[in-house]
């Protein structure tokens, strides 16, 4: 009977120390960045830019489609359904709660993690197999500084624009699909603009913050966590994202608990 | 009197050697250790470097041992040597000249033209300039090389550490990148103090080095040739 109380402890205890070091790993790299000399700061301001131009830039398309497809679809259904009891006015509410406030900001944070996450933790660990985080620190670079620090900041700003460009481009979408189904432009602006408070700015603040956070230490983390072999690096790739896309559904199931 | 560029001093080498390994790199001579991959000869630019502890022993470089000094000051020491690992250690997502320039653009305080002024004179020293804008898996197995050498050489440091640094050269080649990594002789004597760790050297190598050691799988240390 002890024993398998006792596995289920260690296995638990595993996980919590696992949780424990990406936590140390994260305050470190925060650390290391306000750390960063005027010459580092350079150096990693570009490398971050870059990052920014992978992770952001190059995917707007996608967002823009995915958040058109995914509104225009409920936006549709929704206003043909509340159509029948006369309650379309609702449909700013829904854009707002179900789109701006949840799906955005979810489907964006899993989205980067999916598309970007996977290529920081594959590039990373690769960087870790060939030597080139030994060379860097041989050299007298923190490695945290040139490869974390700007990876992490590119995953706030990236996932924060992404969410507004999501959330942009899915009230747009709404409108179109309102507009087929018979609603007027005007009377969808004035539902989803009286459904939209200040706490929906702020908590969208707040889910970017902790959705990039996510975003940009759990593939560094596992990525750097690869040691010597090219066969850990799927491993680390693949532990990353799922890490990252179960702390992200967790991390979006706290805040819907909390606010 | 001042402390040698790289003393070694009961270092344990790895998997329990009997044998502690002592060894003094003097100023400006250029020290080759041999051994093959069970000797442990690979160990040794890191515990100079202090980026691994021996598990008994000290290694001193300029009389300090890296490995002892806080994470800031520790980075800061290593720009004073310069390092060559094995298989090079160049990013592959930067083009050779960006390789060169890097410790240069992150840890100097120069202005920027200054540093590629700097990085220019490197790679026309080591005749690198016309391939500078490939990146590494572009590059030949000799440029690449000699990235490694322009990048390791990048701080002007008075100690380089150079592991199986001529892999993939010809000899020629090699005995080039030697001389650069040595540098000028001057009254002073002032040529670059080099460790170098490996399995085998070239004969035309050996006859530029001062030293060469050879390391057995028990961690005796024995000079072949003094």
């Amino acid at each position: 009977m002890i024993v398998p109380i006792a596995r289920l402890g260690g296995s638990a205890a595993r996980r919590l120390s696992r949780l424990g070091a990406l936590a140390r790993f994260g305050f470190g790299a925060l650390r290391a960045g306000f750390a960063l000399s005027a010459a580092g700061r350079r150096v990693a301001f570009r490398v971050t830019l870059n990052q920014i131009r992978f992770t952001a830039v190059n995917a707007v398309g996608l967002f823009v489609l995915l958040s058109g497809i995914l509104s225009f679809l409920v936006i549709s259904q929704l206003v043909r359904q509340l159509g029948t009891f006369g309650a379309t006015d609702l449909i700013g509410t829904v854009i707002v709660v179900a789109i701006v406030r949840e799906f955005g900001p979810l489907i964006t944070a899993l989205a980067v993690a999916g598309r970007s996450g996977t290529a920081i933790s594959a590039e990373l660990a690769t960087n870790k197999v060939l030597g080139e985080v030994r060379a860097l620190e041989a050299m007298g670079i923190d490695s945290r500084q040139y490869l974390v620090v700007p990876r992490l900041a590119a995953a706030l700003v990236s996932v924060f624009a992404l969410i507004v460009v999501f959330d942009v481009g899915a009230v747009a979408a709404g409108f179109l699909a309102a507009s087929i189904n018979g609603m007027t432009g005007t009377r969808y602006a004035e539902t989803v603009l009286q459904s939209l408070g200040a706490d929906d700015i702020w908590l969208t603040v707040a889910k970017a913050v902790a959705f990039g956070l996510i975003v940009g230490v759990v593939p560094c983390y596992f990525g750097l966590a690869a040691r010597r072999s090219t066969t850990e690096i799927p491993i680390a790739v693949s532990l990353a994202t799922v890490v990252a896309l179960v702390g992200i559904f967790i991390c979006s199931a706290l805040f819907a608990a909390i606010v | 009197m001042t402390a040698p560029p790289l003393e070694f001093a009961n270092v344990a080498l790895p998997a329990r050697r009997p044998q502690a390994l002592s060894l003094t790199v003097p100023a400006h001579h250029t020290v080759a250790v041999l051994g093959d991959e069970a000797s442990g000869v690979g160990a040794l630019s890191g515990f100079a470097l202090g980026l691994e502890r021996p598990a008994a022993g000290s290694v001193k470089v300029f009389g300090t041992v890296i490995a002892d000094l806080p994470e800031r000051e520790r980075l800061a020491f290593r720009r004073r040597v310069g390092y060559l690992p094995a298989g090079d250690g160049l990013l592959q997502n930067l083009s050779l000249r960006d390789n060169v320039a890097l410790p240069l653009r992150f840890g100097s305080a120069a202005a920027p033209p200054e540093i590629e002024g700097r990085v220019n004179v490197m790679l026309a020293q080591v005749r690198l300039a016309p391939a500078a804008a490939r990146r590494p898996a572009q590059a030949s197995e000799e440029e690449r090389r000699r990235a490694a050498f322009a990048r390791a050489m990048a701080f002007d440091p008075g100690l380089l550490l150079l592991d199986q640094p001529f892999d993939g050269v010809t000899v020629r080649t090699a005995a080039e990148l030697l001389e650069v990594a040595r540098g000028g002789e001057t009254a002073e004597g002032g040529r670059r103090t080099i460790l170098v760790t490996g399995h085998e050297l070239p004969e035309a190598i050996r006859r530029r080095v001062e030293t060469v050691y050879r390391l057995s799988r028990e961690g005796v240390l024995e000079p072949e040739r003094a």
